[in-house]
């Protein structure tokens, strides 16, 4: 589903933020991005929904090779693609609804597939009952479900999210955790780079740790830091 | 059709229009301005023009026989002048034709009887189709048998035509420059717009939208100010047409100022047009230059 080979992402300012990066996730797997900040988690992400091109190396998303993706073809990329941030990137001026169905909107679907689709959506995240509801009537937990609401909406076979619980609560956390976790049984793809060592060692999942930019190691089953628990925190 | 779709959209156009009443507020006034002079420029050019040409028309050329000229060598100018397109009208002045104009002219002032013989030779009065062909026209005559003398307002024709070619340069250049600073105004009330709404537009291009489908909204926002301008200069422009034309012309009795020769439904919807025009040109750049940013 997702491939990289040999990704390099280097800076105009020289800085390499990912260095000969080689990764392969099948369908329907669930693997954390983990590493300090500035090691590289975000910059892959970015690249897979082609926010960058690589310096080097081939990307290729559901069949697309994305490094080499002509521009006006990134329309039809994202649609692929669900993405998810820390600071949820709601229309405060738009209710709940009316965020989730944006995306439809845009993208020029028809009025029938919006009023069928949204619903949908929002009953997976469990907010059909606030979907009149503006983002600042609603705790972060909710936006950031309102966030996925509206990366879910056009059934995208990959689900990508960066830092999706950074603002959270270790409720709301677990909570949206649980909600990636229902994803993903459904058979969609789900990337999460994170720094939340709790979470991560929880979910016993598949784990890629980033150090400066390269793959540091790559564990089915893993823990935050390579054979540890929680609570057992290295220094550095 | 899907009206959702259409509702979605004029939704997204009015929610931008709306947002920045005051930049808009700015936005349509400059263009209303910019179109008011404009329509004003090109009202005020065509009726110069038009009195310009009025005057021209008048102008004749004369052309007079040598008093040995032959029937023949008037008939061959004569006829040479009526195949060439460019002479609107010829009239034949014989010798005595001239004499009776001539008394008639001065009235008896002048006490033409005592003349032994008609002093006056035969003559052509000839008018041009365009006023611009009167110097090559009697500069053909000149070099033909049997013409002595041919006579134009040479001055007049001069300087008439060369303040229309100035006032044409002038013309052009002022219009260049309105559109220019109208463009320059709307393009940067709609990059505000876009500014505002980055993170919309941020959104929009995450979720797969296309670069015509985020632009579609501001496009048509530049058009509504270009419009709104250009209403609120129409307004103005005709009130002034009706209103304050008429009593200018009572004001300036001595101008015949015909103002036919601007065709006022025509001119007011090229002026829409224009404003429509301009603001679609310059919210397609400032929304491309953050597209592509």
């Amino acid at each position: 589903m997702i491939s990289l080979r040999g990704v390099s992402l280097i800076y105009p300012n020289g800085v390499r933020a990912l260095d000969g990066v080689s990764l392969e996730i099948a369908k329907g797997d669930f693997v954390f991005l983990v590493g300090h900040s500035g090691t590289g988690k975000s910059s892959m992400l970015r690249l897979l929904y082609r926010e960058q091109v690589p310096s080097s190396g081939e990307i290729t998303v559901d069949g697309i090779r994305v490094d080499r993706l002509a521009r006006g073809r990134i329309p039809a990329l994202r649609r692929h693609l669900g993405v998810v941030f820390q600071d949820y990137k709601l229309l405060s001026d738009k209710t709940v609804w009316e965020n989730v169905a944006f995306a439809m909107q845009v993208t020029g679907a028809h009025t029938r597939d919006v009023m069928r689709q949204v619903p949908r959506a929002l009953d997976l995240v469990g907010l059909a009952h606030k979907s009149r509801m503006f983002p600042s009537e609603l705790s972060g937990g909710e936006q950031q479900r309102t966030a996925i609401a509206r990366a879910l909406v056009n059934n995208p076979k990959i689900l990508l999210c960066d830092e999706p619980t950074g603002n959270l609560d270790p409720t709301n956390t677990t909570e949206i955790m649980e909600l990636l976790l229902r994803i993903n049984l459904k058979g969609t793809t789900v990337v999460v780079a994170t720094h939340n060592q709790a979470v991560v060692d929880r979910m016993r999942r598949r784990v890629v740790r980033l150090e400066n930019g390269k793959v540091a190691t790559d564990e089915e089953r893993g823990y935050y830091y390579l054979g540890l628990g929680q609570g057992q925190i290295l220094s550095g | 059709m899907d009206w959702g779709k259409v509702k979605f959209f004029l939704g997204e156009v009015l929610r931008n229009f709306t947002r920045n009443a005051g930049m808009q507020a700015t936005a349509i006034g400059t263009v209303a301005i910019t179109i008011i002079l404009l329509g004003t420029f090109l009202f005020v050019r065509a009726t110069l023009a038009g009195l310009g040409n009025d005057i021209l028309n008048q102008i004749e050329i004369s052309v007079y026989f040598t008093n040995d000229a032959s029937p023949h060598q008037e008939a061959i100018v004569r006829s040479t002048l009526l195949h060439d397109p460019r002479i609107a009208s010829v009239v034949f002045v014989s010798k005595a034709q001239g004499l009776a104009e001539l008394r008639k002219q001065t009235n008896g002032i002048i006490d033409t009887s005592l003349l032994t013989e008609n002093p006056l030779p035969d003559k052509l009065r000839v008018k041009v189709v365009d006023p611009d062909s009167v110097p090559s026209v009697a500069d053909g005559l000149k070099k033909m048998d049997g013409v002595a003398t041919v006579v134009y307002p040479q001055t007049v024709v001069a300087r008439l035509l060369a303040l229309g070619g100035v006032l044409r340069k002038i013309g052009i250049g002022v219009i260049v420059t309105f559109f220019l600073v109208a463009g320059i105004i709307i393009s940067n009330t709609i990059r505000l717009t876009v500014f505002a709404r980055r993170r919309e537009i941020s959104i929009m291009q995450l979720v797969g939208a296309t670069n015509l489908y985020i632009r579609a909204p501001f496009i048509c926002e530049g058009m509504l100010d270009g419009v709104a301008g250009s209403l609120i200069a129409i307004v103005v422009l005709t009130v002034a047409r009706v209103w304050l034309w008429p009593k200018l012309m009572l004001a300036l009795p001595w101008i015949s100022l015909n103002s036919t020769t601007v065709n006022g439904p025509v001119l007011l919807l090229e002026l829409l047009a224009v404003g429509a025009a301009i603001g679609a040109v310059a919210s397609w750049f400032s929304v491309g230059r953050h597209l592509r940013a």
